[in-house]
């Protein structure tokens, strides 16, 4: 029974394991952006193989934590086949990113790029944060500069 | 001025760099390249060592140039990363058997000219130095999942003299990695 403790504390703490990670084509990703309204909404795009996206995520995920009691909502979206599931829960839960985390099913890589911004050429990594209205308010194309990232959030939080 | 203005703005945001009459570059040992583009369609494909869709890209990119270069299309391939030395694009280039050479776009200049946001990003010069076409190779980072062959049907279009099926298209990429520049 003592075993069950950790384990329960880890599920508590809401970590991404690979059941977790849910597929998301282009409806669902506007359902998921309209269902966090009420919330600031931060989505960062990332993938295994993208080294930038790999360094900054920690990052992100230590602002997610100091921001989440006051409203924001810290979502990930990985640009890796379905095939390479384990290898994106496995950094997920390594660096203790929290749910919901996304992995691509889009049916149309291109058209889902310009649904997501218009100005986004499909460089990864890509940020976008929309405002408790589910209206975007930034973006950040590459890697995020996270003092600039804190200041976006506390004008919206 | 206004309406100059906001077409001008347009055309940032596109990625469009106007005409491009020229392309400087260094070669792998260092030496300064330029390649005219009058009369003759241009393909720019900005690539990586490191990048693994740019890499997944590597053997499409060999048959693409093998078929039109043949066929007359001019192709230039820069590595434009700060993070990747010529050295290291020298390597990757014999590792891999490119038919072509690879040219070092040093301190991002052409990348910034064309406004290239990732690779395996491409551009697509006519004749008379006007980019005809930006985005991607094809519409599947796994070969075996193409549908859409857009480079190659743009220059089929092209050399043909007929209107190109699409001007731009997005695709998945790593982003270009710059030099940082003192503000």
């Amino acid at each position: 029974m003592k075993h069950f403790l950790p384990v329960l504390f880890v599920l508590a703490a809401g970590l991404v394991s690979a059941a977790d990670l849910k597929p998301i084509d282009e409806s669902g990703y506007s359902r998921f952006v309209s269902s966090a309204k009420g919330k600031v909404l931060v989505v960062n795009f990332w993938a295994t193989w993208c080294a930038p996206c790999r360094k900054e995520m920690p990052e992100l995920v230590a602002l997610a934590a100091k921001y989440r009691a006051k409203g924001l909502e810290f979502a990930t979206v990985a640009i890796d086949e379905e095939s390479d599931r384990r290898t994106v829960a496995e950094f997920l839960d390594k660096i203790k990113a929290p749910p919901p985390a996304f992995i691509k099913n889009f049916k149309n890589d291109e058209k889902f790029i310009s649904l997501v911004d218009s100005r986004w050429s499909g460089g990864l990594p890509f940020t976008v944060v929309y405002d408790r209205a589910g209206r975007k308010a930034h973006v950040f194309p590459g890697e995020v500069n996270v003092q600039e990232l804190e200041a976006v959030l506390r004008k919206l939080l | 001025m206004t309406t100059i203005a906001a077409f001008a703005a347009a055309l940032m945001l596109l990625g469009a760099p106007g005409k491009v009459e020229s392309i400087k570059a260094t070669d792998l040992d260092g030496k300064p390249v330029e390649i005219q583009t009058a009369g003759k369609i241009t393909t720019v494909i900005f690539i990586s060592t490191q990048c693994p869709i740019s890499n997944d890209y590597n053997e499409r990119m060999k048959s693409l140039y093998s078929e039109f270069s043949q066929r007359g299309v001019q192709f230039v391939f820069l590595n434009p990363n700060s993070t990747e030395s010529s050295a290291e694009a020298a390597e990757h280039a014999r590792k891999h058997g490119f038919p072509f050479r690879v040219l070092k776009d040093v301190n991002n200049v052409e990348a910034d000219r064309f406004e290239a946001q990732f690779t395996p990003h491409v551009f697509v010069i006519g004749k008379n130095s006007e980019v005809v076409y930006h985005g991607a190779i094809d519409d599947s980072r796994p070969a075996d999942k193409v549908t859409k062959t857009y480079l190659k049907d743009v220059l089929n279009a092209a050399l043909e003299d007929k209107p190109l099926p699409v001007t731009e298209t997005k695709a998945f990429g790593c982003t270009i990695k710059r030099v940082k520049k003192s503000t």
